[in-house]
């Protein structure tokens, strides 16, 4: 089954954390609905407090639900921030559907350390 | 690819397709059809013939009415149309006159024709769209709504009262996108 020695395979797709904005337009875009994604806003460390004190989206969530996912590509075609991308690694397998839904954000974004 | 596009009336259609093939064009590319709702009433039947696979070739076009459309199949001429005019007849409600009128794709008790612009997804209407979220929410806050692609507005579809919209307005609302603000 394995085929080493090849180009990259379209098994699945990965997210980047770093580069994802939050923005929605994989969310949107996608033809199956299996994109899920959760985000909050925080306000920007540093930026001067105020009424109008600039904030960013932290992502919280993402999961991506492989029972639905046509593995079409228009969210990585879409993603204007190149957050997602193909990846070699085959989802894993589940016995109930529900067990296809994988989350891709490791840490849960209380923990996670903004630069 | 510049093909030579020609507009011919419902009731020449099949001596059109024959003179084209005549002609020359006798390969046959593909038949369709798009609904021309909001411009007309009326749906847009094509035909791609072509001298060969890489050849510009000529598309035939004719408008047939929404309702009770009916167009000569030209299976007679091209063999291999009679697959797409039984696919056409099935998503765009559309006969044709001699062809072969068995279901293709469809379940048998499937309603309505899937490809018109006014078909409106309704397990899409119902099923919760992860997209409803702006960035940064956590849980879709509703004050400016936004509907997936094949959903119409729901003031026009499924919350409205009184009479039903008109096709036209159905079709125009289904876009998707941000439902925009009545009143």
């Amino acid at each position: 089954m394995s085929t080493p020695q090849q180009a990259p395979q379209h098994r699945s797709i990965k997210l980047v954390y770093e580069n994802c904005t939050s923005c929605m337009i994989c969310v949107r875009e996608c033809p199956a609905w299996c994109i899920a994604l959760s985000s909050h806003s925080e306000p920007i460390p540093g930026s001067p407090p105020g009424p109008r004190q600039r904030t960013h989206n932290i992502l919280d969530a993402f999961s991506i639900d492989w029972s639905l996912c046509l593995y079409c590509g228009i969210c990585i075609e879409e993603c204007p921030f190149d957050a997602l991308e193909w990846s070699d690694e085959l989802p894993g397998a589940a016995s109930v559907a529900t067990g296809l839904v994988q989350e891709m954000v490791e840490q849960p974004a209380a923990t996670t350390v903004v630069p | 690819m510049a093909d030579d596009v020609q507009r011919v009336e419902a009731s020449a259609w099949h001596d059109a397709v024959a003179a084209a093939v005549a002609s020359g064009c006798g390969w046959f590319d593909w038949l369709g059809a798009v609904d021309e709702i909001g411009r007309a009433d009326a749906i847009r039947v094509v035909v791609r013939l072509a001298p060969g696979p890489d050849a510009d070739g000529v598309r035939l076009e004719a408008l047939v009415p929404r309702e009770g459309g009916a167009l000569a199949s030209v299976a007679d001429v091209v063999a291999g149309a009679a697959w797409h005019e039984r696919e056409v007849t099935e998503f765009f409600g559309i006969t044709f006159a001699g062809g072969d009128a068995r279901p293709l794709l469809l379940r048998p008790d499937a309603v309505g024709h899937p490809l018109r612009r006014d078909a409106v997804l309704a397990a899409r209407v119902v099923r919760p769209w992860p997209g409803a979220k702006e960035p940064g929410e956590t849980v879709a806050a509703g004050r400016r709504r936004m509907v997936p692609p094949g959903v119409p507005d729901p003031e026009v579809w499924g919350e409205r009262e009184g009479d039903p919209a008109s096709p036209e307005e159905v079709a125009a609302s289904t876009a998707g996108g941000r439902v925009r603000r009545r009143r």
